[in-house]
């Protein structure tokens, strides 16, 4: 027995998109009186997943050692087209995806 | 009847029960990164100025991304080691496993196998028999 749940894919796919494409939100109010300035404000916000944030060149707070494994695999590996897992973009282009075997076929194109 | 049908629900993975849960798992696991520049000025002189550079991760994609963590943190822990180990959901069980052994091996919980253990197994089979 299967039972779909449609909703709860629905907010995973939406969490997905948005941290991926990330969120900038650039706002600036102004308040005059007359012809005076009186208030002003600015903000520029943006959100994003680590990833997205490292391919976008975003800084990271302080202190962040942007040298371990994890960073040299958000530019050297790549998910899967079927299964979405991740693996070395030079070993799934060349040998088909270690985890689920697919393959873009070189040899019928 | 009843008792088929509750089998098949109590056997679906947990990870499936609830959506906010996921949502959640999501989140600390690709982590977040929040930048923001506030300045608020008042008659043309800037008044206040806010630079927040945040990231929100859980304890295990915090480690393995380096963020600096409160002075005093002891780093030595089995708990540290064991986050820096790169990890990966089984497509299958849905456990969190080292990804080179199930890459390579099989998922040590339910036996799952990736393409590329297989063609291993397959290619090591074929070499005995030749």
């Amino acid at each position: 027995m299967v039972i779909l749940r449609p909703e709860e894919t629905g907010l995973k796919e939406l969490l997905d998109r948005v941290l991926d494409k990330g969120v900038a939100v650039d706002t600036s109010v102004r308040i005059d009186l007359g012809s005076i300035n009186l208030l002003g404000a600015k903000a520029h916000i943006i959100l994003a997943s680590f990833k997205t944030a490292e391919k976008i060149g975003l800084d990271f707070p302080e202190g962040t050692n942007l040298n371990t494994l994890a960073w040299q695999h958000l530019t050297t590996k790549q998910p899967c087209p079927v299964c979405g897992m991740e693996s070395k973009s030079k070993e799934l282009k060349e040998e088909g995806c270690p985890w689920c075997g697919w393959n873009h076929r070189p040899d019928e194109r | 009847m009843r008792d088929r049908i509750m089998d098949s629900t109590t056997l679906t993975p947990e990870k499936d029960a609830s959506g906010l849960a996921d949502a959640i798992d999501r989140i600390l696991d690709k982590g977040l990164v929040i930048n923001a520049d506030i300045t608020i000025d008042v008659a043309g002189i800037e008044l206040l100025g806010i630079k927040i550079r945040a990231a929100l991760a859980s304890f295990e994609t915090a480690a393995k991304y380096g963020l600096e963590f409160p002075s005093g943190t002891n780093l030595e822990t089995a708990a540290w080691k064991e986050a820096m180990i790169e990890k990966e959901e089984c497509p299958q069980c849905g456990k969190r496993v080292d990804s080179e052994e199930l890459l390579n091996i099989a998922c040590p919980w339910c036996g799952w196998e990736s393409a590329k253990a297989k063609k291993r197994k397959k290619a090591g089979v074929k070499v005995e028999a030749q």
